[in-house]
């Protein structure tokens, strides 16, 4: 059975660490595999590519997800198969409240279902969360690193064009309803896949959590709305929170 | 606007009458059990469900305040002591566990909530999560360690109908109450109560910080292999006590951590 491939991430056990870093883009994970050591290709199929490679002599994965919740829970249900239990997504995001800046990290504590996805596994109820001890390792992480970070709730939509350009969507008016509910409640950013990891850890018992690069925020006024396209600080928060974890799991004999 | 004078409509608390941090138990009789813990601790309002108690920690104002059974009362007690000025809240109670490793006696330490109830609807659509503050959680898992209690981290889920959950068979919708709960467990639920969901959405809301502690009436008290000693023994465990020692040494990392931090002046 060990040898088996699975279907769409064509990987093996053996193939990837414990610690696994999600991207959406297949196209990032060559950058984030050079903040590991003795990183290699393991396997490119579709949306996934994943890199193997070490931090502090502990092997770690990137695996890319695809956008959205769908292709995300195949890839978390297959690393899972070969062995993996902590993950942590990595990408980014557009900013919900206007007093948050871009090229600021939101660290996600917990994610809005606002996706179909989910529904497969648990009902709505039921809360997208965060492992608490990857969470904090995110906090002390980008405080090593030195970026702004802030914690909170993500939404997970399926529609990016739907959050984009919500006046032209025949569903409009409730897209634009929900949008300013998800914003009164709190809501820091907005990406495409968090839900599906947080959901499919809880019923797994793996580890997940999520940082993102506020990459731009429609909230702010016209003019000072900026975008950051660099990926530097989230990439390395999310490298220094994989060592944190790395650390304490070696402390307490995990 | 709300005057310095008035009672909250409810709660017949006004500004001045309660601290920052509070406790929220379900049951009024447990308000003075909880005060006790306090220094200087003194009866500040008593109306319906809501019994008011307002003391010291460390020097620092602190208040217990019942919030009645389920989410409709909950929802406005947290309304009713925002609008005095409280900003840090920690539910405290007794619940059924979820899973066979959390043992009777044990307390759960809640990161979030289930919404298995109508209230939190009134305030947001249901793929909203009811999640607990961080520090609030971490708090929780220091206050724990410091009374010398088993803790559980994880989901509780909070329902509208307690005899909905222990006798589901006897519901004309026991095969969704069954299918339901079955999912609950596989996520990995490790309790239920029937309030914290609320205290989470409007936490998030108003930017306030919430958590919860839960003392856990374990699976294990059903099991029939049980010696009537072991039985009395687990029973003994049940203690709110083990609940209430976890949250009042949590506030106490809190209030240290929030002069640490110059949220005190």
């Amino acid at each position: 059975m060990n040898e088996a491939m699975v279907h769409h991430l064509h990987l093996r056990r053996g193939d990837v660490g414990r610690y696994v870093l999600l991207p959406g883009d297949p196209g990032r994970c060559e950058m984030i595999a050079s903040y590991f050591d003795d990183a290699r290709l393991i396997a490119s199929n579709r949306e996934y590519t994943t890199y193997t490679g070490t931090l502090l002599g502990e092997p770690v994965s990137v695996t890319s997800t695809g956008i959205g919740c769908p292709s995300t829970a195949i890839a978390m249900e297959e690393l899972i198969a070969v062995g993996a239990d902590t993950f942590i997504r990595v990408g980014t995001s557009g900013g919900m409240q206007p007093e948050h800046d871009p090229g600021d990290l939101a660290i996600v504590t917990g994610a809005i279902r606002d996706e179909g996805t989910t529904l497969h596994y648990m009902p709505i109820e039921f809360p997208a969360v965060a492992d608490i001890a990857v969470v904090a390792a995110l906090r002390q992480a980008a405080q090593r690193v030195g970026a702004t970070a802030h914690l909170g709730i993500s939404q997970s939509k399926d529609s990016f064009y739907g959050q984009h350009q919500p006046e032209r969507m025949p569903v409009a008016q409730h897209l634009i309803d929900r949008w300013k509910a998800w914003r009164m409640g709190g809501a820091i950013c907005s990406e495409m896949e968090a839900s599906a990891i947080f959901v499919l850890g809880s019923i797994y018992r793996k580890r997940t959590g999520g940082v993102m690069l506020i990459a731009a925020n429609q909230e702010r006024h016209e003019a000072v709305r900026t975008v950051v396209t660099d990926l530097h600080g989230v990439i390395a928060t999310a490298v220094e929170a994989l060592k944190i974890l790395i650390v304490q799991d070696r402390t307490q004999g995990k | 606007m709300q005057e310095a004078h008035t009672k909250q409509h409810h709660l017949d608390v006004g500004v001045g009458d309660v601290g920052r941090y509070v406790l929220l138990p379900g049951d009024p009789g447990r308000s003075e059990i909880i005060a006790a813990y306090f220094d200087n601790p003194v009866l500040v309002a008593h109306k319906r469900e809501y019994k008011t108690y307002t003391g010291t920690l460390l020097g620092e104002k602190v208040t217990v305040t019942s919030t009645g059974i389920g989410c409709p009362s909950t929802a406005i007690a947290v309304e009713e002591l925002i609008a005095v000025g409280a900003d840090t809240f920690i539910r405290v109670g007794t619940s059924g566990g979820m899973q066979p490793h959390c043992h009777t006696g044990d307390v759960a330490i809640l990161t979030s909530a289930i919404r298995d109830e109508g209230t939190t609807l009134h305030y947001m659509p249901a793929e909203f999560p009811a999640v607990a503050d961080l520090d609030v959680v971490l708090a929780l898992r220091t206050g724990a360690q410091r009374a010398g209690v088993p803790a559980h981290e994880g989901v509780s889920q909070s329902k509208d109908s307690f005899y909905g959950e222990v006798e589901p068979h006897r519901m004309p919708v026991d095969g969704r109450l069954l299918q339901r709960w079955k999912a609950w467990v596989a996520g990995g639920a490790i309790c239920s109560e029937m309030e914290a969901s609320t205290i989470f959405v409007l936490s998030s809301i108003y930017r306030k910080r919430a958590g919860g502690v839960m003392l856990i009436h374990g699976e294990d008290m059903g099991d029939p292999e049980l010696s009537d000693a072991d039985r009395a023994a687990k029973e003994a465990l049940f203690d709110v006590h083990r609940a209430i020692q976890t949250a009042v040494e949590a506030l106490k990392v809190l209030i240290t951590q929030d002069r640490v931090d110059g949220r005190i002046s």
